[in-house]
């Protein structure tokens, strides 16, 4: 018999244990730290961003004067005058060229258009009493979010006590509110914050990733069944494989060079259309799908092969009948994780131009637009101060989207998970 | 369930099915193989015995050309079924495969339908034309594999659904449904328990009737439980080959007989 009791066995056993925990405390601190920084980053993100879930608006009510705006000088008119006029019920005391541009300022530089827009649609309101909720301009905004301090001196601050006066006064009056901001989303881009919105980079970015998704899948799945199941095992297919796992490490930014003297200089598509922006991203994808579709296709158990070669089937009955639809959670969730990654480059887009101002949602992947990344981009870069939450609020509609991609890509993998 | 018949062990057919003249098999260089020559009858049970690593799964797997998928993997001399080469350029192995069906070592049912899995041989195939030929072709199979009264109210459910051994039998279906000449068993009940083992030994015993069965196993039992005639394979080499009854009484190679005994494997 061992003896299990004596000194030697027992330190023996003590180190043992000792690295045991050693290791699981290690493991145990690297999870910590990354859940540590995973939530400094949203949290972050969220209490800078959160302001711009909302935005403040002012409710007035606007006389349309018949005076000021003719039916038959549509779509011209003195709109600023109109709401201007409707300010000055509050405050009949302002007077003078300068003082009523100030009070002008409240309202965001879109107002008048949304009045226009308005009258445009309806001509029956002019000479009528219309309510109308507006956005204020960034300053106010900034002011009733209280990202304006009002103790900092007067000449360090965007809006003079005067102004803030005035906001006070709505505001008792009641005709200050902070309603969610769908502008966030359903705006395209503009030069003033409290307008700009996200409507034009999402639906560039939709475009992209399908162009993506098209070009991609079925050229990925394609290329990676033939290596897997059809290609010879010799040198060519050797430096083939070797090459497509390098492709999948080259930076992105040398596939945003390629994409422009390619596609932009040599074969003259579009510059800033998604359209390219996805071919780009189909170049940086397919690497990524080649290789997740190789590795589900080899996770298929040889049994299931030698069942099929057994009673006869042929070598693509084989691959077209048993191997891909056993192979399709695995290639699904590598494709999803490929796209969402293509979702959140920045790089290659910046180089064929999808970081341009454009004030005009994109209704095909032709036309010139943004991507989410470089709409975070341009309004990072922005100056003025709205910009800087309404980045942190995009980056959080981004990763939205990159958890809602990959959370369908686990879901996939765990409904199709199949058991021998 | 059991009835208490024992196999036949006198030989009842002299009808040549396989004939393999000097075969050798190679992968890469190595030779697995060594130059076999062995005549499988109709109507019969061949087992082929062996250590692990002799070369008789390998040989099996030349039978209905399975080998062709391993790429370092070559084969030399000659394999004749019913006098026709089965290595010549003219047979489709695809179609030998059909003639010859497989059965293997874990049982593999596709996962899909129990229907599905028997009717997929037929299918492929176009055995059949209507799906009520189709449904005549799973019945008949089935029953074949003595799985009928246990699957045919569940024929949509999944075959990976049943047990190891209604498994191994469901496989035995999906080869039989081809109607093939020979089936081709690869240590057919090692992943099966006793009882699965049982009523599959019983059931290669009926196949018999109709096929050509040639079955590698590790067990000495099994092949003396269900094989009329007995090959031995020891290191790529077939040592002995002859009548069961023969092989496990009175072997002439010394080899088998320590085999047998216990003494190598």
């Amino acid at each position: 018999m061992t003896d299990l009791s004596s000194q030697s066995v027992r330190s023996h056993l003590n180190r043992r244990n000792r690295h045991q925990t050693m290791i699981k405390g290690f493991g145990m601190a690297a999870i910590g730290f990354a859940a540590l920084m995973l939530f400094i980053l949203v949290s972050s993100l969220v209490s800078s961003g959160y302001k711009a879930f909302t935005q403040t608006h002012v409710t007035v009510e606007v006389f349309v004067d018949p005076a000021e705006i003719k039916p038959e000088r549509l779509p011209r008119g003195g709109f600023d005058d109109v709401l201007l006029a409707s300010l000055k019920t509050y405050f009949p005391d302002v007077s003078g060229r300068a003082d009523e541009k100030a009070l002008e300022g409240i309202f965001s530089n879109g107002a008048q258009f949304t009045l226009r827009d308005r009258i445009v649609a309806d001509p029956g309101l002019i000479g009528q009493s219309i309510t109308m909720t507006v956005p204020t301009s960034d300053p106010f905004d900034q002011l009733a979010k209280d990202l304006v301090k009002r103790d900092t001196p007067e000449t360090q601050r965007r809006v003079s006590d005067r102004e803030i006066g005035w906001f006070d006064t709505l505001d008792q009056a009641g005709a200050i509110s902070q309603p969610l901001n769908w502008g966030l989303i359903s705006n395209t881009d503009s030069r003033f914050p409290e307008l700009a919105g996200l409507k034009g980079a999402l639906m560039g970015s939709f475009w992209a990733l399908l162009v993506c998704f098209v070009i991609s899948f079925p050229l990925g799945i394609g290329a990676a069944i033939y290596l897997e199941e059809f290609a010879p095992r010799n040198r060519l297919s050797d430096f083939i494989e070797v090459n497509i796992n390098n492709l999948a490490a080259v930076p992105s930014v040398v596939f945003g060079l390629l994409a422009l003297a390619v596609f932009i200089g040599w074969m003259g598509m579009p510059r800033s259309a998604p359209l390219v922006g996805g071919m780009t991203l189909a170049l940086m994808t397919l690497p990524t799908i080649i290789i997740a579709t190789r590795a589900a296709l080899k996770a298929v158990p040889p049994s299931i092969r030698e069942a099929a070669l057994g009673v006869g089937a042929s070598k693509h009955q084989v691959v077209f009948g048993h191997v891909l639809p056993l192979a399709m959670p695995g290639i699904l969730t590598g494709t999803i994780i490929g796209l969402a990654q293509a979702l959140g480059e920045t790089a290659p887009l910046l180089l064929i131009g999808m970081n341009a101002f454009i004030t005009s949602a994109p209704d095909s992947p032709l036309d010139s637009a943004t991507a989410l990344p470089t709409q975070i981009f341009i309004w990072a870069d922005s100056p003025e101060r709205g910009f800087v939450s309404r980045t942190s609020a995009a980056i959080l509609v981004l990763l939205t989207f990159l958890i809602t991609m990959n959370a369908i890509a686990i879901y996939l993998r765990s409904k199709f998970e199949r058991k021998w | 369930m059991f009835d208490t018949q024992t196999p036949e062990k006198t030989v009842t057919s002299d009808t040549l099915k396989f004939t393999a003249r000097d075969v050798h098999v190679y992968y890469d260089d190595a030779e697995a193989i060594k130059g076999v020559n062995v005549d499988i009858l109709d109507k019969t049970v061949t087992a082929f015995i062996g250590p692990s690593g002799c070369g008789k799964s390998t040989f099996l797997r030349c039978l209905n050309r399975m080998n062709d998928t391993i790429p370092i993997c070559r084969v030399t001399g000659e394999i004749r079924l019913d006098g026709q080469d089965i290595y010549d350029r003219s047979i489709d192995p695809v179609q030998l495969r059909a003639k010859v069906g497989m059965v293997f070592q874990k049982p593999n049912p596709f996962p899909k339908s129990i229907y599905d899995n028997v009717a997929y041989g037929p299918r492929i195939h176009g055995l059949a034309n209507t799906r009520a030929d189709l449904d005549v072709i799973v019945e008949k199979s089935l029953r074949r594999a003595a799985l009928w009264d246990e699957a045919k109210d569940r024929l949509d459910s999944p075959g990976t659904g049943l047990s190891g051994g209604q498994q191994q039998r469901l496989c035995i279906a999906r080869a039989v449904a081809t109607a093939p000449e020979v089936l081709l068993m690869d240590e057919p009940c090692s992943a099966l328990d006793p009882i699965a083992t049982a009523q599959v030994e019983e059931l290669i015993d009926e196949l018999r009737q109709d096929y050509s069965v040639v079955i590698v196993t590790h067990s000495m039992q099994q092949a003396a439980r269900v094989s009329q005639r007995t090959a031995f394979f020891h290191l790529g080499h077939l040592v002995e080959f002859g009548e069961t009854s023969h092989i496990f009484t009175n072997p002439s190679d010394e080899r088998t007989e320590s085999y047998i005994t216990g003494r190598i494997g």
